[in-house]
């Protein structure tokens, strides 16, 4: 989880479209756009594998990069004991939840955020705009951020440390991580939509994603009051790492409900405040290639 | 800018003939350094946009020690109270938040090519990128401390610094920021056989987290991880200066000097051979 990454692979959407199955007559428009979209990922994929070394080694270094904060907390607990209200294994969760829920959203959707604040500005959508797909889904999902898979890999590692093994628990660890991503990825869209009316907006969405990251991944009875407050509101921190905590702990349904909830919308505002910022959107004469 | 660099330079050169080499060659490389910070101030907007992070880093460590401090039910852990571990931290960012990233300037500039132009210049090439480097430093550390200093002030109070050794504490500062430059500029100079040197940076990173004491003072590691980590140049870069501003001791004092002394002697040997192999290895082509 490096909150600016630097290793990144565009793929061309054109060969993804190219193959994509025709709509099928009596098919819906949601399942053309599913399969647009798994069309896409599967592009990105295969473009990222093509650089086997690179692709290693972004995600090997990821990996140890997050091993690192770990570390730290290993260091932390064996010295203190607990902080916060939270013990080693609860911070193993904590790491399980955030690493693989930040993962899954950079990986499968990476142009949110501050790649997402540069195409607005670069006057970049315009390539997006000119094709019968939908322009939000279509730029969300054009960028794969390779080294995300290290973030995966390293969720499922702590998830293995946490011993919260037992199936309803990995169901609820399931469920929570999906609606994790989709919070995380709603928020970054919102973020980088922020460049329709600022202009420059990368270095805000960039801190926004740091502070998110931040904030997540410190135990949540360690703020209090105002500061509580933005991590609901706000900096919806408390959402991607606390919460999906306590409901998994908790094996609670309403928690869980209520997470979905959060993330339906904060989907909802991050596409609205896209499709509003788009009407403000102002081309560029710059030509624009996309490998 | 380089362009801009060369102004000054000539004009020592040739405008002030009388001073001394030792001066002239002072002068040249403070116009890199202060023409460097004019650039910075230039960007100031973009410079405070990236300080304000500080605010967030260093209040979630206010809550975190503080936190620790009232569990521990003791006012002083491994001789830091609450109040010096705050100002610790800070110190400890500021260096981390403000110091240049040589090695990613040096390998760009590997990468590109660009090499070419700098080296043939009136300047050496690595002393050149020190003071480069300084200027950027000097300027994004104050940004650093002015947005952290209102946070540490409100938590950690008056800072227990003792007045007097301020300036032996920023000679160890300015030997860290020395030993950083080494380090980062041998990692920059990699990108002549990796070409890619991000890994190697990122490394770097985080054994400064740790065994720099960026996360968590030395004085709170095991005690099987304190010692190896004394000795090692990491801490010498963010913890030696953190620590002794905000609780000095002559003995430690004397201790981190005479290992800066050593790695910055040992590593700049290592850095100027590094260097050597790489400049005659470099083929430049026309175009």
């Amino acid at each position: 989880m490096q909150p600016i990454d630097q290793f990144h692979t565009d793929m061309n959407p054109e060969s993804a479209r190219a193959q994509m199955p025709n709509r099928a007559p009596g098919t819906g428009a949601l399942a053309v756009e599913a399969r647009f979209v798994r069309a896409l990922i599967g592009m990105n994929l295969a473009s990222a594998m093509e650089y086997r070394a690179s692709f290693l080694t972004q995600i090997v270094f990821m990996f140890v990069n997050n091993g690192i904060y770990f570390v730290f907390w290993l260091l932390f607990f064996e010295r203190f004991g607990n902080v916060g209200g939270y013990v080693i294994h609860d911070v193993y969760l904590l790491f399980a939840v955030v690493a693989m829920g930040f993962g899954l959203g950079t990986l499968l959707a990476g142009n949110t955020g501050q790649r997402l604040a540069y195409l607005i500005a670069q006057g970049r959508l315009d390539y997006y705009l000119v094709l019968p797909r939908p322009v939000l889904l279509h730029v969300l999902f054009s960028h794969m951020t390779v080294a995300s898979f290290g973030d995966v890999a390293f969720g499922l590692l702590a998830l293995g440390f946490s011993g919260y093994h037992a199936p309803v628990e990995l169901g609820f660890y399931g469920l929570a991580v999906v609606a994790v991503a989709l919070i995380y990825t709603g928020y970054m869209t919102l973020a980088g939509s922020l460049a329709f009316f600022f202009g420059n907006a990368e270095y805000v969405s960039a801190q926004l994603n740091m502070a998110m990251l931040t904030f997540s991944l410190y135990p949540h009875g360690l703020f209090g009051g105002g500061a509580r407050l933005l991590l609901y509101t706000l900096l919806p921190a408390s959402f991607i790492g606390s919460v999906p905590v306590a409901l998994i702990q908790a094996r609670s349904l309403g928690l869980l409900a209520g997470l979905w909830g959060v993330a339906l919308v904060s989907c909802a505002v991050g596409a609205i405040v896209f499709a509003y910022g788009l009407r403000r959107y102002e081309s560029g004469s710059a030509l624009n290639v996309n490998v | 800018m380089d362009q801009f660099a060369r102004a000054p330079v000539d004009s020592v050169d040739g405008g002030v003939p009388q001073v001394g080499t030792a001066a002239k060659v002072f002068l040249k490389y403070g116009s890199i350094l202060y023409i460097n910070l004019k650039n910075q101030l230039a960007y100031v907007w973009d410079a405070l946009g990236r300080a304000f992070f500080i605010v967030v880093i260093l209040y979630i460590f206010v809550q975190l020690w503080t936190a620790v401090y009232a569990s521990q039910g003791s006012a002083v852990i491994a001789g830091l109270s609450l109040a010096a571990t705050i100002w610790y931290f800070l110190v400890a960012e500021m260096i981390e938040l403000g110091k240049f990233r040589h090695d990613v300037r040096i390998s760009s500039e590997v990468k590109d090519g660009s090499i070419a132009y700098a080296l043939v210049r009136p300047y050496h090439y690595l002393v050149y990128h020190f003071f480069n480097g300084l200027g950027e430093t000097v300027m994004r550390m104050g940004l650093v401390l002015g947005f952290g200093l209102p946070v540490a002030l409100y938590y950690g109070g008056v800072p227990p610094i003792q007045w007097a050794t301020v300036p032996l504490v920023l000679l160890v500062l300015g030997l860290a920021l020395l030993l950083d430059f080494i380090m980062a500029s041998a990692i920059g100079l990699l990108a002549f056989v990796t070409e890619e040197t991000a890994s190697f940076r990122l490394i770097y990173q985080k054994l400064i987290f740790i065994l720099g004491g960026l996360l968590l003072p030395l004085d709170f590691l095991p005690d099987w991880l304190q010692g190896p980590a004394r000795i090692l140049p990491f801490g010498l870069v963010t913890y030696a200066p953190a620590k002794l501003l905000v609780a000095f001791d002559m003995t430690q004092c004397l201790q981190v000097l005479g290992l800066q002394a050593v790695w910055i002697t040992a590593l700049g040997t290592g850095l100027l051979l590094q260097y050597n192999w790489a400049v005659r290895r470099l083929a430049v082509n026309g175009g």
